[in-house]
């Protein structure tokens, strides 16, 4: 191979190497600001949360029990094995069930999960779905809804969009279960935590069904919006006159509309698509606890509630530094998705 | 062409009139929203003397869903007013002091963007007790991020644009400058990220009210309100659809309004 030709690619593989250096700082340091901000919260919390749990307070005791969590060395060093107990997932027991936080955290996380994979899964492929189809066919009718979505995620909420749900489809027609992941006359398969793959693993299709009918409307109600944020950013991006420029070339050359738009199209409009499901990862987060409320579903989103509001030490520290290093992993990935996928349309339009 | 002018201004007056409407219901309800004054009639349907019925706790409805309204749009808007307010002191700072301050402030607000509102919520409720405040404050902070960087945006924009450095050409500095080129220039945008703000803190505020952070289970707010009456969703599911369709009316007005186009 001529220098000329490794050169660029030397290039762009130091770009990414950067890329990447920039990423890995962004996540230490913001993961290092949101343990200290939690620590300085826990600091400063106007009860102590031992006393709170213990009856009958008696000085002597509660100055044992914090001696034994360790609550009494000096800040830094709480501070240091804090954010040390929480890379190695020696998180503690709960202050109010006595369970370990580590525990419960295994127990709860795959339910949310599940459900917001499989919300922003459906969201993206429905958003991408509804705008390339209106495209491809020319049924402009068809981005009507697209220009409605995205008023809704600003004025609907989603709390409310749930209910309805609910309402229509479970209490009205009957067709879906009113809440919970599973139903209580069945007995769940469990390996893993995540019940549509447990099922799957022990080869149990009664389950499968069930544990799907339990989720169809959750995950309906939280890729509502994501679904409408897609929608609207690749409708914009659509609108570009570069693009159109290249769909009337390849539709000239004869290419199928499917090969137009799912194939080439769809490349070049995907990187901004990540990127805004990336920096919607808060919202999405806020829109899972939300949706696990409405159809009291059993996962992270009421268990972290309940432990700030109990004061539960251990849960909030450890369990609400979790759902940052969820968001900003979701963050880092798309990021760097996006930047790859930008890459791959550099290379091509310089070629 | 004075009708089609008016006509024009129809989304302005509706979104006004809703805002005033929903504000009025801090001052005055047709019955206490808080007291259980019909116990013995409750989950009772519309009357003439209680026009949405009687909820599950034997509170008029309507008194509760007046008021709620008015604490929604009125948390909102402050929660809105302390997030332009520091972001656009953050602006000024980082504008004033562009490589020392600056590039603190805006490594600050970059960390600060990946950090989920609710987990700032969560965060002030570690060491503030459940109250609107507390919500206010968290919704307020948490959209500062998204704030900052759409003002900065603003700003930039306009000072650099050519009116703004003619005026600096002809002499016009500091105040004087910012006064007749700048603000006026700079309204209609401050309109429109206003407008997104308040929708975004209402939403927020209704979603950590109704994950049950509001603190008093007796204060009325949408959110708040539709938690409450979730539970009645087989006898009167018209307690737990109203507050979410209100809310919505709402913010769909004034996301349709005109202000400042």
């Amino acid at each position: 191979m001529s220098d000329a030709v490794q050169e660029p690619a030397q290039a762009v593989k130091q770009s990414r190497a950067r890329l990447l250096l920039v990423e890995i700082r962004r996540f230490v340091l913001i993961f290092l600001a949101a343990s200290f901000f939690l620590f300085l919260a826990l600091e400063s919390m106007p009860e102590d949360p031992v006393s709170l749990r213990v009856k009958n307070p008696d000085p002597e005791r509660i100055a044992e029990i914090r001696d034994s969590l360790g609550l009494n060395d000096p800040w830094l060093t709480r501070y240091v094995r804090g954010v040390g107990d929480f890379l190695t997932l020696d998180w503690g027991e709960s202050l109010i069930s006595g369970r370990p936080v580590a525990g419960e955290v295994a127990r709860y996380l795959p339910a949310t999960l599940e459900l917001a994979v499989l919300g922003i899964l459906f969201g993206v492929s429905f958003g991408l779905a509804l705008v390339l189809s209106a495209h491809a066919t020319g049924w402009t009718w068809l981005l009507q809804p697209v220009r409605g979505m995205g008023a809704l995620g600003l004025t609907v909420p989603i709390f409310w969009i749930g209910i309805l749900f609910v309402l229509v489809f479970s209490v009205q027609l009957g067709w879906l279960p009113v809440g919970g992941r599973f139903d209580f006359a069945y007995e769940a398969p469990r390996i893993t935590g995540f019940l549509l793959l447990d099922s799957l693993l022990v080869w149990d299709l009664h389950a499968f069904w069930i544990a799907c009918r339990h989720l169809v409307l959750p995950v309906l109600t939280l890729g509502l919006y994501p679904a409408a944020v897609v929608a609207g950013t690749l409708e914009a991006r659509l609108g570009e006159s570069f693009l159109e420029r290249l769909v009337t070339a390849l539709k000239s050359r004869g290419f199928s509309p499917a090969r137009v738009w799912g194939r080439h199209v769809l490349r070049l409009v995907s990187g901004p698509v990540v990127t805004v499901i990336g920096t919607q990862a808060g919202a999405l987060l806020g829109g899972a606890v939300l949706t696990e409320t409405v159809y009291s579903w059993p996962g992270m989103g009421r268990f972290l509630v309940d432990g700030v509001l109990n004061r539960d030490l251990f849960v909030i520290q450890h369990g609400l530094l979790l759902v940052v290093v969820l968001a900003l992993c979701i963050v880092t990935v798309s990021d760097l998705i996006a930047t790859r996928l930008d890459h791959q349309l550099q290379n091509r339009e310089d070629s | 062409m004075k009708a089609l002018i008016s006509l024009r201004r129809l989304p302005d007056a509706w979104a006004s009139f809703i805002l005033v409407f929903a504000l009025s219901g801090l001052l005055f309800t047709p019955y206490p929203s808080r007291e259980q004054a019909f116990r013995d009639r409750a989950l009772e349907g519309p009357s003439w003397a209680h026009p949405l019925g009687i909820d599950g706790l034997g509170r008029d409805f309507f008194s509760r869903l007046w008021e709620g309204s008015g604490h929604t749009v009125a948390l909102a808007v402050i929660a809105l007013l302390i997030t332009l307010g520091v972001a656009a002191l953050l602006v000024s700072i980082e504008r004033i002091f562009p490589n020392s301050i600056g590039r603190f402030v805006r490594m600050g607000v970059g960390l600060w963007v990946a950090f989920p509102v609710i987990f700032i919520g969560l965060l002030l409720l570690v060491f503030l007790n459940p109250s609107p405040f507390t919500l206010v404050l968290a919704v307020g902070f948490g959209n500062l991020a998204f704030a900052f960087r759409q003002l900065r945006v603003f700003w930039m924009a306009t000072r650099n644009a050519l009116y703004v450095q003619s005026s600096e050409v002809l002499g016009s500095r500091g105040w004087a400058l910012f006064r007749w080129a700048i603000w006026p220039n700079l309204v209609p945008d401050i309109f429109a990220l206003a407008r997104l703000l308040f929708a975004m803190s209402a939403l927020e505020l209704s979603g950590l009210a109704f994950l049950g952070l509001i603190g008093d289970p007796d204060f009325a707010e949408l959110g708040a309100i539709l938690k409450q009456n979730q539970p009645y969703l087989y006898q009167a599911p018209a307690l737990a659809i109203l507050p979410g369709a209100i809310l919505s009316l709402i913010l769909l007005s004034v996301h349709l309004s005109r202000f400042h186009r």
